[in-house]
């Protein structure tokens, strides 16, 4: 019942742990991987759009000049070092975001369709799961989420449409709730890896398997007795134990490529501030406002050596959640997110300020996979890097004129440019996810909502 | 996912928007499929031909975070709370506990193994601790440890598991514990066991199989039904008296399942579910993290947020246990709990110490749970108050009246008012009455927030905002005539025929664990009947949801 694990880990392995330049056979070109598909999808969300007009008529994001001509605009200047690599999608509207204006645009993003009524989730999968179960290769996990300064505001500890990205490739659409703590990520991911934890690594994995046995022999057996909805929930179930299982049998080795991140005390974030998690609800800590910052370098550190060390092909991290409602001390705003945006009537210069730092740390992230060298390419180069937001203009509530970013070579992205798409018959963003998902061979012309959707989006390659 | 929550109003205008009262559905189950009499020993409106009133209810429920921490404490002495590093529930029906809405998530199937690693580590990790999971083993040596070991785990697994264990199911249980104990000491193998056990979906999930009863219908085996009452009730595993009820094969009549439901409601061991339920009824569990401004409102801080939660608590166990004991009641009671801090933080002389006590309203400013500061500061997520939000959560969350969002263009154009558009929130919120596209949704709900502006962003009670008077008039949607100011508007509310009814569908939805569908129309109209008759009385519409058909029978579709 165990997934194949034909993976390139299992090939690296084979040879003794030491890492080997791999036949690839694609042809290069700029860190363009023509003739490949793209193996590797990271998404980034932020909220609050961006700055399209601050209110002096002035839009703060666009470039300015030709697709491959272009000056960065304030917002994008953090890119420049990276530009290359970099595909500015302008002027499309996220038109499948209907429902609340800021759920409905979290959950249209990466689903493109529209919300479920009474406050509901997606009717339909995330674009990043559907990649999952195009690219798993036996990796340890299909798909990883990750989320910096999440749950604030009012979701009151419940997983909620104001803060959810990801939604099952299953019959439901269930939201995937993102992993929070960067120490339990970090023992997740690494902990294997990390001398100090794994002194007695074959008994700790023999018990578990054992436990594991016994534990899915239960979930199999009992499942027999029922009806088959209640069969179905369990059978569901028994699936993730199995991927625990199988990821005992496919522990990750430390090669070139995959090196153990640098583990940093967070002992001053709580990850969990604004779940109201505790049952006093005295979960408030001043400290993790300030702290987001390296907490959020530590994640992508990780998000990066997760992709290196193949524990996944899929990745998304989100910063914070649409409520956006935590300060940035670091930048001398002692407001919330969300204050700024619109609350506190607009603030075009703080919002360009938060905008702008989360460019910084975007660029960060790109710049990152960009140092994983595979060979002949980058990790960046066989990646796809989707950066957006659940709106354009943060007053207004706007989804016209998106802010998105594509990065990467995977698939044939062509960097370097900057896709204006004025006065394009269809500018709904329906047609780039499926314009991304077609960079990972997959052939289809319609995702999300139909109504939507009029095919690929042209010049993505 | 059909979301049905509560009465759909009838009449639809044009742009989409409703008005009018709240009746529906609810209202049209003919009253000759309710004999809701509630004495002798039939329960309470039979809803025979309907399968127990929840056709299509799954009948695994897995345990929420908060069923997981009690249990874990109860089974294990565990009391770090460790259920909170599961991954947040779904919203489902705002409880956590629907049936039907919750995924299994990859990192929620990793969590339950680290978590069952570290509380099966901290449940044996000292000889007192392993002492009290079997007494034998204070005393083991190499002869008796086999035989203690069974013991322990006979115990310990079929309290996990809620039920007597199966034939051979201990030798099995043995032989695992027997094969860790092969790399182990005896305290390891113990605890590798409990880190099996707290995965298994025996613990995990609520299982029920059911038993065919003398009248061919299917109900809960007795053992089920004590863990249907246990962790409705209390929100935990079933006590060793509800076990020997269900061992003796007394928990088969609707009295007997009524007599225990009393019971555990007399005992402390409910107030933690009904503090759970209002902390996800009311606004107010994240009141120690509300954004405010410091200079702004220098008197709100976390410690405060923390007391105005715990005021409403206070209040609300005392009037449901001790007090008058309604619904109606506790909307317009007189009183409320404070201790000298939050005292001082409402401006209320006379109150001295830590302790909470029992304070008089002034009934000209406050009435009742929902003019409490903590309830009227939770809805709003900002510096300004707001009445649309505040109006909303009444109107829906209280009422269960929905309000359609709207749609298409006029969506895109929505945004909050600026603060400087106005002096007071009327003023600033003045395009919802005079923009054709805003006005018949926001006749819903503003009208009901406005009466709250003499409250502010924190909750404390203001004549003035920016320097002009504030008009606190306003209505309710499907009542007669007017209001003037936060007291009448609570007395309007409390006596407005879809509060109660919406009261007893939020409890129905958590005693249940599911979102109130067309197919639990009668079910639910026979609670509402109960609990109106009762004069709304709220231990009764407790011991009421144990009396339904929902309760005593399971489905019959589904074997």
């Amino acid at each position: 019942m165990k997934r194949p694990t034909l993976s390139r880990r299992a090939v690296l392995r084979g040879a003794g742990g030491i890492a080997i330049a791999l036949p690839w056979l694609e042809a290069m070109a700029g860190g363009t991987r023509v003739g490949a598909n793209a193996r590797r999808f990271v998404s980034v969300y932020t909220p609050g759009g961006s700055v399209i007009d601050n209110g002096a008529g002035e839009n703060r994001w666009r470039p300015t000049g030709t697709e491959t001509e272009f000056t960065l605009s304030p917002i994008l200047a953090p890119f420049e070092a990276i530009r290359h690599k970099l595909l500015v999608v302008d002027g499309l509207s996220m038109n499948s975001a209907v429902g609340e204006q800021h759920q409905a645009g979290i959950i249209a993003w990466l689903t493109g369709t529209t919300q479920q009524p009474d406050y509901g989730y997606s009717h339909g999968p995330s674009l990043d799961q559907v990649i999952a179960s195009i690219v798993a290769d036996g990796n340890v996990l299909e798909s990883l989420q990750m989320a910096v300064r999440w749950g604030t505001g009012k979701s009151h500890g419940l997983l909620h449409p104001i803060n959810v990205v990801n939604f099952e490739n299953n019959a439901t659409f269930d939201p995937i709730p993102p992993r929070l703590d960067p120490q339990a990520i970090f023992d997740s991911l690494f902990g294997a890896l990390d001398p100090s934890t794994n002194s007695d690594l074959a008994a700790r994995i023999a018990r578990k398997k054992s436990i594991l046995d016994f534990v899915d022999r239960r979930y199999s057996s009992l499942g027999q007795d029922l009806g088959a909805r209640d069969k179905q929930k369990l059978d569901e179930h028994l699936d993730k134990i199995r991927e625990l299982e199988s990821a005992l049998d496919d522990m990750i080795v430390p090669t070139d490529i995959c090196l153990l991140p640098e583990r940093i005390d967070t002992s001053d974030y709580n990850p969990t501030t604004g779940l109201d998690s505790a049952d006093d609800g005295s979960v408030l800590n001043t400290q993790t406002d300030e702290a987001i910052p390296k907490v959020g370098r530590f994640m992508m550190d990780m998000l990066v050596m997760a992709l290196a060390c193949d524990v996944t092909n899929v990745a998304s991290l989100q910063w914070s959640d649409t409520e956006a409602k935590h300060t940035f001390p670091w930048l001398g705003l002692d407001q919330h997110h969300h204050y700024y945006q619109h609350d506190g009537n607009f603030r075009p210069m703080e919002c360009e300020q938060i905008v702008t730092w989360y460019a910084e740390q975007h660029a960060y992230l790109l710049q990152q996979m960009d140092l994983v060298d595979l060979g002949d390419h980058t990790l960046l180069d066989e990646s796809v890097v989707f950066f957006g937001s659940e709106l354009a203009q943060p007053p207004t509530h706007s989804k016209a004129n998106m802010p998105f970013l594509l990065a990467g070579g995977g698939g044939g992205l062509r960097g370097g440019r900057f896709l204006r798409n004025e006065g394009i018959a269809d500018p709904s963003h329906n047609n780039l996810l499926v314009a991304i998902l077609n960079l990972f061979g997959d052939e289809r012309t319609s995702f999300g909502d139909p109504a939507h959707c009029t095919g690929p989006l042209a010049g993505l390659t | 996912m059909l979301k049905l929550r509560s009465s759909v109003v009838a009449c639809v205008l044009a742009n989409g928007c409703y008005s009018g009262a709240a009746a529906g559905p609810d209202t049209d189950v003919a009253d000759d499929t309710v004999t809701g009499d509630g004495g002798g020993d039939t329960g309470v409106g039979a809803c025979e031909g309907q399968d127990g009133g929840l056709a299509d209810r799954a009948r695994l429920r897995r345990l929420t975070r908060f069923e997981f921490n009690n249990t874990v404490r109860d089974l294990l002495g565990d009391d770090t709370l460790p259920g909170n590093a599961f991954p947040s529930e779904v919203i489902g029906n705002g409880f956590g506990n629907d049936a039907n809405a919750q995924p299994v998530s990859s990192l929620l199937v990793e969590q339950y193994a680290a978590v069952a690693e570290s509380v099966a580590a901290r449940a044996t990790e000292t000889p007192e601790r392993l002492a009290a999971l079997a007494p034998c083993t204070s005393t083991v040596t190499d002869a008796t440890e086999g035989s203690c070991a069974r013991t322990l785990l006979d115990d310990l697994v079929s309290r996990a598991y809620r039920r007597p264990l199966a034939p051979g199911e201990l030798d099995e249980i043995v032989a695992l514990q027997q094969t860790f104990r092969a790399e182990a000491d005896f305290a390891g193998s113990i605890a590798a066991v409990i880190e099996t056990v707290l995965q298994s979906a025996d613990f995990l999930y609520r299982v029920e199989h059911g038993t065919i009863d003398a009248e061919g219908r299917l109900r809960p085996t007795d053992h089920e039904m004590a863990t249907r009452l246990s962790y409705f009730l209390w929100g935990t595993m079933p006590d060793d008296t509800l076990r020997a009820a269900a061992e003796a094969g007394e928990l088969s009549t609707p009295s007997s399942v009524r007599a225990q439901a009393e019971r555990m409601l007399a005992d402390g061991r409910s107030r933690p579910m009904v503090r759970f339920f209002f902390d996800n009824l009311l606004p107010i569990s994240s009141l120690s993290a509300l954004e405010r401004d410091a200079v702004r409102y220098p008197k709100y801080t976390g410690a405060i947020g923390a007391l105005m939660r715990e005021e409403t608590h206070q209040f609300l166990a005392h009037h449901i246990f001790e007090g008058d004991g309604s619904w109606q009641g506790a909307l317009t009671a007189e009183y409320t709990f404070m201790n000298e801090a939050l005292a001082e933080y409402y401006g209320v002389a006379g109150v001295v110490g830590e302790e909470f006590r029992e304070v008089a309203l002034d009934t000209t400013q406050r009435l009742g749970v929902l003019t409490q500061a903590g309830v009227v500061a939770g809805t709003i997520h900002s510096n300004e108050s707001n009445p649309v939000v505040r109006g909303s959560f009444l109107v829906q969350k209280i009422m269960c009246t929905q309000i359609p969002l709207p749609t298409g263009d006029v969506l895109a154009e929505i945004k909050p008012p600026d603060p400087d558009s106005g002096a007071t929130a009327r003023e600033r919120f003045s395009q919802h009455s005079s923009d054709p596209a805003c006005v018949t949704c926001h006749l819903m709900m503003d009208p009901v927030g406005f009466p709250l502006e003499n409250y502010d962003a924190i909750g404390l009670w203001r004549d003035t905002e920016n320097g002009v008077t504030i008009d606190a008039s306003g209505s309710v949607p499907g009542t007669e005539g007017t209001v003037d100011g936060p007291v009448e508007l609570v007395r309007k509310i409390a006596t407005a025929e879809p509060t109660g009814r919406c009261f007893a569908l939020h409890w129905a939805n958590f005693a249940y664990g599911r979102t109130h569908a067309e197919e639990d129309s009668c079910v639910q109209e026979a609670v509402t009947v109960a609990f109106t008759d009762s004069g709304f009385d709220i231990r009764e519409l407790l011991v009421t949801l144990t009396q339904t058909d929902a309760f005593l029978y399971m489905p019959a579709g589904e074997q």
